[in-house]
């Protein structure tokens, strides 16, 4: 009896044990190639992770990045796969829960070679050292700049402080801000928010301006106390890190106390239901939007026409707004790298890091800005960003005005 | 001077919004002794109601359909749930209703999606000006009917005889249902009535300032549980009294951030309702207006 637990605890250890390794590369001659490959890579399939909210508080946005993704990844494999191989997508639910993240990125790692998204902050800052120890790509985790410090990590364009710092730079070259004014930040507490302020001191201080900073919750949706604030600072412009909701309320308020300023948020602080809203009238005329990744219309890009035609064949009736272009940006990001892996030889997750930071020309035709360059860890990749205006004549609302690049954003160093 | 008015105005009417909400986690407290964790997901309910409606019927009867809907899914959760509860104490309810909160605000969540529904509130963006000082019409409104509403209670609970079995059922339910007070029926009154502050407070919370309804609103309602305490678990001035002076703090402090970060540090704004919370629980436990032998958990 003792014997039968004895030989049953060391199978079960032993198959807890094969469960947590990682399979070690084998050379394999699938396709008739000669390529190295490891977890999440066979003869004749890739499998990647996506790792994602579909119940939390970002579901709706995270569905329509879902459905991008894998009508990219179809459309992939109906041009011949990668690598001779066909590429499937492996879809999880992380609610919003770090911890749910974590377990779910152990029980994904033995099977995937990359993940192409961790959304959202905690839960990615939860999942990228791990994912860092394995040597496993980790794309999509949004724009915080803690997360360069991890070479996994491919951001998909500038990041935060690079959006606000241009921000500030545009308001002083094409807003009349002048110098010597105040501007406000009002920004969320956390990484994205604290990345956001760190970008405007640092062009604020370049600019010659003062810096009123407002700390706020995703919970505030109610900015009246922080806009009279900013009126009686009297601003001359305002950088939010926040979100839809308190953009709305921020530029309403301002405009309502006669503080017609512009206000310039990031990457995710516009919808385009806002415009049914009461503060539509105040967004029209003060609101601009400083992304990394291009607004959903942009004619002149051949990579978001694809984007925008790949999700009007698979959600005819879907949101758009500014999810599509970014996660088939993040698609092509992860398929420009797998590429690379399997040109030189090396399809293993580490493979696939190497060749992301290769130094190699990422082309993205346009959804994310030219001269993107992955080679120095802990630096953004870029420090161009698209910057839009609020407007009812653009699709998803948002009509795209320039490409920038300001003195004080290509000046900004992280850790410097 | 004009800008102290202003954030003192702001935080008044943004504090009488509070109270809405607080007064309803009383009156839920005070008639079944349940810790109303799902009162945000229905202030969210209220809301959204009135959003997709009003573009069919008419805001003002969306108004109304908000009002009785969440009424109707307070009751149905008192009759539904919290009657057949095998172990009838506040720490089993309070854990039922944050299973409730999850269920509504995950199908919500689901319905909204990532827009931000426009109320249809005929007040729009317009503001109030004195002098000065700028209020937005829709908080002038908030604070008008918060009062209206409160004068209401106060005539229920101490003039009618359903008010005053409520009163009787909250001291003593056994001893009230001796002496012939239907407990089921006053139960169903207070959670109804909670479900229609919830409803008045998400129409005032979701329109401007605000822009609308998005899921995060559920949330805000939870600045309120801090007015709730404060105030004492189980009085409804209480939470009158504790809603005006979170509304009050928050306003203030974030008013004043610039002036007040060298000592406090950023984002003061956010913890402030919390602090007053507890310096007010340190000096009176049972807080500013709560009965002494309130049950916590």
């Amino acid at each position: 009896m003792k014997h039968r637990v004895r030989a049953a605890t060391l199978a079960a250890a032993a198959l807890a044990l094969a469960a947590c390794s990682t399979t070690a590369p084998t050379a394999s001659g699938g396709g008739g190639d000669d390529v190295t490959t490891g977890n999440g890579v066979t003869d004749s399939g890739i499998t990647i992770g996506m790792i994602t909210d579909l119940s939390g508080p970002f579901a709706a946005g995270a569905a329509v990045q879902v459905t991008e993704t894998q009508a990219y990844w179809d459309q992939v494999n109906a041009d011949g796969g990668i690598c001779d191989r066909d590429v499937t997508v492996d879809v999880q639910d992380h609610g919003y829960d770090p911890q749910r993240a974590v377990t779910l990125y152990r029980s994904m790692a033995p099977d995937v070679v990359a993940l192409q998204q961790v959304l959202g902050g905690p839960t990615s800052a939860a999942v990228l050292p791990l994912a860092e120890q394995d040597g496993v790509y980790v794309g999509g985790v949004g724009w915080a700049g803690s997360a360069l410090a991890y070479e996994n990590n491919q951001l998909p364009g500038a990041s935060n402080a690079i959006q606000a710092a241009n921000a500030v730079d545009y308001m002083v070259d094409e807003l009349d801000v002048p110098e010597g004014s105040s501007i406000g930040v009002v920004y969320f507490t956390g990484d994205y928010g604290g990345d956001a302020l760190a970008g405007a001191e640092h062009a604020a201080e370049e600019r010659g301006l003062e810096v009123v900073a407002q700390e706020i919750t995703s919970q505030t949706t109610d900015l009246s106390a922080q806009a009279s604030a900013l009126a009686q600072a009297d601003v001359a412009g305002v950088v939010l890190a926040a979100a839809p909701t308190q953009l709305a309320s921020l530029a309403g308020v301002l405009s309502a106390q006669g503080a017609d300023v512009p206000i310039i948020g990031m990457n995710p602080t516009f919808n385009p239901s806002l415009l049914t809203t009461p503060a539509a009238d105040a967004l029209l005329a003060n609101a601009y939007s400083m992304t990394s990744v291009s607004p959903y219309d942009n004619a002149d890009s051949a990579g978001v026409q694809a984007a925008n035609e790949l999700y009007a064949s698979a959600a005819p009736d879907g949101a758009v707004g500014w999810e599509v272009p970014l996660a088939y940006v993040q698609a092509e990001l992860l398929k420009q790298a797998l590429e690379g892996a399997c040109e030189s030889g090396d399809l293993t997750p580490e493979g696939v890091v190497a060749a992301f930071r290769d130094g190699g020309e990422v082309d993205t035709e346009g959804v994310l800005p030219d001269g993107l360059d992955y080679s120095e860890v802990g630096q953004s990749p870029t420090t161009t960003v698209f910057v839009s205006k609020v407007s009812r004549d653009a699709e998803a609302g948002l009509e795209l005005l320039d490409q920038v690049s300001g003195p004080s954003a290509e000046s900004f160093s992280y850790g410097g | 001077m004009s800008y102290f008015l202003e954030q003192v105005l702001n935080g008044l009417s943004y504090g009488l919004v509070l109270s809405l909400i607080a007064a309803g986690f009383a009156i839920v407290f005070t008639s079944t002794g349940v810790l109303n964790f799902a009162h945000g997901s229905i202030v969210l309910l209220g809301a959204y109601l009135v959003a997709v409606l009003h573009d069919t019927i008419g805001f003002w009867p969306a108004v109304l359909v908000g009002l009785l809907g969440a009424a109707v899914v307070g009751v149905l959760i008192n009759m539904l749930l919290v009657r057949h509860l095998a172990d009838p104490n506040p720490g089993t309810a309070a854990i039922l209703m944050l299973g409730v909160d999850i269920v509504l605000l995950t199908e919500l969540t689901r319905r909204i999606g990532n827009q931000v529904l426009t109320l249809g509130a005929p007040w729009g963006a317009s503001v109030v000006r004195l002098g000065d000082v700028t209020l937005p019409t829709g908080r002038v409104l908030a604070a008008g009917v918060t009062v209206v509403a409160f004068a209401g209670l106060w005539y229920l609970f101490s003039r009618t005889d359903l008010g005053v079995g409520m009163r009787a059922a909250a001291a003593d339910g056994p001893t009230a249902s001796l002496m012939g007070i239907r407990l089921s029926r006053t139960a169903a009154t207070g959670w109804a009535l909670a479900g229609i502050l919830a409803a008045v407070a998400g129409i005032f919370l979701t329109s401007f300032p605000a822009p609308g309804v998005a899921p995060t609103v559920a949330l805000s309602a939870f600045a309120a549980i801090p007015a709730w305490v404060l105030g004492g678990f189980d009085s409804v001035p209480g939470a009158v009294v504790g809603g005006l002076l979170i509304g009050l703090t928050s306003a203030l402090v974030t008013g004043y951030e610039a002036e007040l970060e060298p000592f406090l540090g950023a984002g003061f704004g956010e913890v402030a309702p919390y602090v007053v919370m507890i310096v007010v629980l340190l000096v009176r436990p049972s807080g500013l207006m709560g009965s002494k032998e309130a049950v916590r958990v």
